[in-house]
């Protein structure tokens, strides 16, 4: 999977890139406006993140001429405008999602996961993890082929949780993601811990493993012990 | 009191003094003359007489000597004349009057004689006084009526553009893009007061668009190097060499990061709402965003143990954007589950003129209204930004509702009273 990222700032850019990298995608970088265009004319992406904020021009209008010419990618923006901004005015108008500065590197990922399955709902609708498997259609899990009852929170936290892997999801990360806007609520990570703790105990209750480890005052992962 | 009010009523109380003074000095000069009129024919009448003394016929018959007394003087005393009024009774008018003596010393013939002649004079009392008081009574109620109808007419006319900035300053805002309206006046007063106007409200203007532009700007720059950073810990989290003392301090960079994060945009939501111009056309439906708001938040209400009540009249739409409705009550019910007691209680009343969302809780430690301020805490212990209400209250007040807060008996309520729709 290939993807273009339009970001001026060079260390962000950096981090993401390195971040998408390890995920296994084909991350290219554009740092101007100008340089974004060419290689959009040049190349196909599959997924485009887009800052609004360029040097040499508006990401908005960028957007506006990709969808001019008929390129099929997939616009993901990234910016440091407020989410009020663009529930106000239709900022993001054109784009699959948008996503405001600073975000979690995972939601980032979970968003690009999210944006690429709209574009093929039939193509790979499993996802597993050793002997868990979830069936992104129907939101059906299953641990070793027994079904799970969860609610819709838990479902979305055990998504996460497989896209993101073997990473290190903070507690934030995960309020931000199963609430949104909802809660701008910085003690929801408590309830970040009930869901948590909810999940673990319905997995192990199937009979699964628990591959979820806590690390203290930070977050949790989802690993297989080697 | 409008300055025409003002200005009539200092008109009538200097009216009044200066008529009453008036009307002293026209009674004082009306009494002295008629005295000095009364002296003046008996001056004539000594005249008359002491003539008729020189002709040597001091005809005692005559008319002329009725109220005429004449005293031949020993020794040439040049005396000219002497008055003398005093109140007398006078018999022919069974009253006590003024009478005038006029006493002259004419010489005649070598030798000087005193010739005293007398008048009653009719002072003007009573009758005199009514009739002066009468005459002044009326010339101040004729001037008032006067000054009141004129000051009406000429402060409308003079007035005008003075009232007419007064508009324009009232409907003035800050925020507005153009600069403020105000009429030319071919009044100096006016034409300066309205250039100074001008001139402050165009600073004013410019000052605030400046700061505007800063916190716009400073928040979007701060944004992304925050970005950088989270992105930063967040890399290096997963990097297997970190030991448990390293990773708990980069866990504590993080929340600090990400409350700095939640600070910035939170200032940079009040800067958006501060300028936001609301169109109260927009109508969002309560009847069906209120229980929707509740369901999303009903699993972290059910995790703290709260209760929660809800009783929605149907149909009540209300002027407001979908999106800052949502913020605003997303913000009223986060509140109402943070600040609650575990097991305690929530109670959502929604009707067609408020929406009253109350919840249990400690007791304020602060007085109410000041929780509306921007960082104000009833409780320093939570780890929240403390913005929520003042976020509140500006989204209502951008459409005219308004939001009160009060504690009462351990329950906390916020209520939004709807402004009516427009149209």
């Amino acid at each position: 999977m290939k993807i273009l990222l339009v970001e001026d700032h060079p260390e962000l850019a950096n981090s993401i890139a390195s971040y998408l990298v390890q995920e296994n995608y084909v991350c290219e970088v554009a740092a101007t406006f100008d340089e974004a265009r060419e290689k959009l004319v040049l190349f196909t992406y599959d997924v485009v993140l887009l800052d609004i904020m360029l040097p040499d021009g508006n990401g908005i209008n960028l957007l506006k001429l990709l969808r001019k010419e008929g390129v099929e990618s997939s616009v993901l923006i990234i910016s440091a405008q407020n989410a009020l901004d663009f529930k106000l005015t239709g900022l993001s108008e054109g784009a699959d999602d948008y996503i405001t500065k600073p975000f979690p590197l995972p939601e980032l990922h979970a968003r690009i996961k999210a944006i690429m399955r709209r574009r093929s709902p039939h193509k790979n609708n499993v996802v597993t993890f050793r002997d868990i498997t979830a069936d992104l259609e129907s939101l059906e899990c299953r641990v070793k082929g027994k079904l799970l009852n969860l609610t819709r929170k838990e479902t979305n936290l055990l998504l996460y949780f497989i896209h993101n892997k073997g990473r290190m999801l903070t507690r934030q990360a995960i309020a931000a993601h199963l609430w949104g806007d909802y809660t701008d609520n910085l003690d929801s990570v408590d309830f970040v811990y009930q869901h948590v703790k909810n999940l673990r105990k319905k997995i192990t209750d199937a009979g699964g493993q628990d591959y979820i480890s806590t690390v203290y005052g930070f977050g949790y992962k989802l690993h297989a012990p080697d | 009191m409008k300055l025409n009010y003002r200005y009539t009523i200092a008109y009538a109380v200097i009216t009044f003094f200066v008529l009453s003074l008036g009307f002293a000095i026209v009674y004082a000069a009306l009494s002295r003359s008629v005295t000095q009129a009364t002296i003046g024919r008996l001056e004539h009448l000594n005249d008359v007489v002491a003539s008729q003394l020189r002709g040597g016929s001091d005809s005692l018959r005559s008319f002329s000597r009725a109220a005429v007394r004449i005293q031949p003087l020993p020794a040439a005393l040049g005396r000219p004349r002497t008055v003398a009024v005093r109140q007398e009774w006078d018999p022919a008018l069974q009253a006590r009057v003024a009478v005038v003596r006029l006493t002259t010393y004419p010489a005649v013939g070598g030798r000087v004689y005193a010739i005293t002649s007398r008048a009653s004079v009719v002072e003007p009392t009573d009758v005199y006084l009514t009739g002066l008081v009468l005459v002044f009574a009326w010339t101040f109620v004729f001037l008032l009526a006067l000054v009141v109808i004129l000051s009406e007419l000429l402060s409308w006319r003079i007035l005008r553009p003075f009232n007419a900035t007064l508009r324009g300053i009232q409907q003035f805002q800050l925020s507005q893009k153009t600069p403020i309206d105000l009429p030319t006046s071919r009044t100096a007063e006016f034409e300066e007061l309205n250039s100074f106007l001008v001139r402050m409200t165009a600073r004013a203007q410019r000052d605030y668009q400046g700061l505007q532009e800063f916190s716009e700007n400073a928040s979007h720059e701060l944004q992304t190097p925050i970005a950088s950073i989270k992105a930063k810990i967040e890399l290096l989290m997963d990097s297997d060499a970190l030991a448990e003392k390293q990773l708990r301090l980069l866990a504590a960079m993080h929340d600090e990061l990400e409350r700095l994060a939640k600070i910035n945009q939170a200032l940079t939501l009040l800067a958006k709402l501060e300028h936001y111009e609301a169109l109260p056309a927009d109508l969002t439906d309560f009847s069906q965003l209120v229980p929707a708001t509740e369901a999303a938040f009903a699993d972290l209400a059910e995790m703290k143990g709260l209760r929660t009540t809800q009783q929605v009249v149907p149909g009540v739409r209300v002027p407001f954007d979908a999106a800052l409705a949502q913020l605003l009550l997303n913000n009223l019910f986060s509140n109402a589950i943070r600040h609650n007691l575990p097991s305690g209680e929530i109670r959502v009343r929604l009707s067609a003129t408020e929406l009253l969302l109350a919840n249990t809780g400690h007791a304020p430690t602060v007085p109410v209204e000041e929780l509306f301020g921007r960082f104000k805490k009833g409780n320093a212990a939570l780890d929240s930004i403390g913005i929520g209400l003042a976020i509140v209250k500006r989204i209502g007040e951008l459409y005219g509702h308004r939001v009160g807060y009060e504690y009462a008996e351990g329950w906390h309520s916020v209520r939004v009273i709807f402004a009516l729709p427009v149209g």
